[in-house]
């Protein structure tokens, strides 16, 4: 399957992709409106990583596991993964107990907004395309074939 | 090749999806006492207090066992299992005669009992005594209650705590009664557990800590008074005894199995016999922290269990279980809960780092031997997924980017690690270990 790969030397850290991912996952696709009215977890978050020559970012997003934990821990059945190996958390059976949180191991879910459901990367299918990945304006994250080797 | 699984919960339900991915043409049978196709087990408190709907208490839905092929006998209870003839034998609530189904290979997938402890005046069959561990019960409960119910609970464990919560705005009157000095005794340490005692006595919820029931008074064959060690005495119309659960040991014990605390697995969870596994709440596994045998009642542990169970049955053994260790996300009332590991303070050699404490969150890492061995937040999730993380791969915590302990570092997410190491572990996803 294709997944999200960032790419740390072509990262500048603008959170436009977060910018995009919010704007993908409202109700209203509009980016004012999405940040405006829509109060959204995004579900791609920048990471700095300061070292003593430089700052350096990357993207972080859902891995989608091929053992996935967070299906494993979920309460409810309510995070599973499709017949195309995404990962998704279906917001209706979600009671946000957050026992997704306690076992990612990349931290790559958070807890929504509304305090309800979790928020995580669903590679944008039901969007149909994944926004960050075409806004990110240095092609610093890209879909990418998992087996395609390259590196991060 | 026939696939048995007895029971139809975490382990079971994994058990038979991992089979059918496996192998896409034997039969797979689940055969359960249960009424229900599979549910959240944990969920029934979220459908006592209506924070879910009925129809949502489903694992998967309807076409699930269609599509998979799956086929489910309820409502019948496995009364033994014949390993000779490798058949069980089984009885439905609407037939006196047993039945029997033959089996290649069986899962045991059983999971608990309540504890019922024996106090004077008790009769369990009194229909106004409950336990909390099945849909059924959140049902019989749910229909019982009144808004002038006066419930009494024993135990301040999850289970004592979640029907605490999923009654509290429903009727007048909740007292929950514990031993210990603390709730939650085993899942949270002194401070954590003040600060939620306080949030659910803000709730509507009264304890009575460090007492227990000596003897209960009854009218009609109905509780109407519990008496506590301390002398108090306490009016109530529904008591809820939730003092922890037990593995169901019974078949595999009467089967000739070998048992201890729970019922023996080698790594591939497989039984003392070859054509029997087992997983879930019934097992003895090795708490990967004290290397002491334990028995998790955890339900990531159950479904865990169940896929690699699952897996062995169809593939041959090369899948292992690796050890467990306790952890819990709980909620009440809002306030989320978040512990892993050993959260007692006390323990010799632990240093325990207070990151955040306040009124209503914490945030507390308890550290042994440069490893992160255990850690409790309230109203905090940042960095917990990753912190259990560091605890099951007992990373060295030199080797990492950043000291987490340090409060300055505590927007720093899975950066604490060292670029390669982060780059094996972002591999490591691809891959089914
Ligand atoms: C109120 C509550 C809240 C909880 N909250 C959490 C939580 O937040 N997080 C967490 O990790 N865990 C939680 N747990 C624990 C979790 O639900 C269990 O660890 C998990 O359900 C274990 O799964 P299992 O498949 O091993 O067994 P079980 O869920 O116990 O299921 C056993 C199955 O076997 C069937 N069975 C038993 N005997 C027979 C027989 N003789 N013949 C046929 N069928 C039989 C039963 O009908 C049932 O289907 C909670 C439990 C309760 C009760």
């Amino acid at each position: 399957m294709k997944k999200i790969y960032a790419l740390e030397e072509r990262c500048l850290g603008c959170r436009l992709c977060e910018v995009y991912c919010k704007t993908a996952h409202s109700k209203s696709k509009n980016i004012i409106k999405a940040h405006k009215e829509e109060d959204i977890e995004s579900a791609i978050f920048i990471e700095e990583i300061i070292s003593e020559k430089q700052i350096s970012y990357f993207a972080l997003q859902c891995r989608h596991c091929a053992d996935p934990q967070c299906v494993k821990a979920c309460i409810s059945g309510a995070m599973y993964k499709d017949d195309d190996g995404i990962v998704k958390n279906d917001k209706k059976k979600c009671v946000s107990c957050l026992s997704c949180i306690l076992v990612c191991p990349f931290g790559a879910i958070k807890l929504g907004k509304d305090g309800k459901t979790v928020s995580k990367c669903d590679l944008c299918v039901d969007y149909g395309k994944s926004l960050c990945v075409e806004k990110c304006p240095n092609n610093a994250i890209e879909l990418l074939e998992e087996h395609y080797k390259k590196e991060i | 090749m026939r696939y048995l699984i007895v029971g139809n919960s975490a382990a079971g339900i994994n058990a038979a999806s991992e089979i059918r991915t496996k192998d896409s043409v034997s039969s797979i049978t689940m055969i359960s006492k249960d009424t229900f196709n599979t549910y959240g087990r944990p969920l029934i408190s979220y459908y006592l207090n209506n924070k879910i709907k009925p129809e949502d208490i489903y694992y998967h839905n309807k076409d699930f066992y269609i599509k998979h092929d799956i086929k489910v006998l309820l409502n019948s209870e496995v009364k033994e299992i014949d390993i000779k003839r490798k058949k069980i034998l089984f009885c439905t609530k609407t037939k006196h005669n047993n039945d029997i189904l033959v089996y290649d290979k069986l899962l045991i997938a059983i999971g608990s009992n309540p504890i019922l402890p024996s106090i004077a005046g008790l009769d369990y069959n009194y229909t106004n005594v409950f336990t909390f561990l099945s849909y059924e019960d959140s049902i019989k409960l749910k229909s019982s209650i009144t808004r002038t119910s006066k419930v009494v609970i024993l135990g301040a464990g999850l289970i004592g705590l979640k029907v605490a919560e999923g009654l509290a705005e429903q009727v007048k009157n909740v007292t929950v009664i514990d031993l210990s000095d603390r709730i939650m005794s085993s899942n949270l340490d002194q401070a954590s557990a003040n600060i939620i005692q306080k949030h659910m006595e803000n709730h509507n919820i009264k304890f009575q800590l460090k007492s227990s029931i000596t003897n209960v008074n009854n009218t009609h064959n109905l509780v109407t008074e519990v008496i506590l060690s301390t002398g108090d005495i306490i009016a109530c119309d529904i008591l809820i005894i939730a003092i922890g659960v037990l593995p169901n040991l019974n078949l595999a014990y009467k089967a000739g199995l070998k048992v201890n605390k729970g019922i023996i697995v080698n790594e591939y969870l497989q039984t003392s016999n070859e054509d029997i596994y087992a997983a879930g709440d019934c097992v003895e596994s090795v708490d990967l922290l004290s290397n002491k045998k334990s028995v998790f009642a955890l339900w990531t542990s159950a479904a865990n269990q169940g896929k690699i169970a699952g897996e062995n049955m169809s593939q041959g053994n090369h899948s292992k279980f690796l050890s467990e260790f306790a952890m819990n996300a709980i909620s009440f009332f809002g306030m989320h809960i978040l512990s892993a590991g050993v959260v007692n303070t006390n323990l010799q050699n632990i240093q325990s780092v207070t990151m955040k404490c306040q009124s209503n969150q914490l945030c507390r890492l308890n550290i042994l031997n440069n490893n992160l061995v255990g850690f409790i937040m309230i109203n905090e999730n940042k960095r917990a997924g990753i912190y259990t993380a560091l605890i099951r791969n007992k990373t060295q915590l030199s080797s990492l980017a950043y000291d987490i302990t340090n409060h300055q570092n505590s927007n720093v997410g899975f950066n604490v690690y060292s670029t390669t190491e982060r780059k094996r572990l972002l591999d490591l996803a691809n891959i089914k270990i």
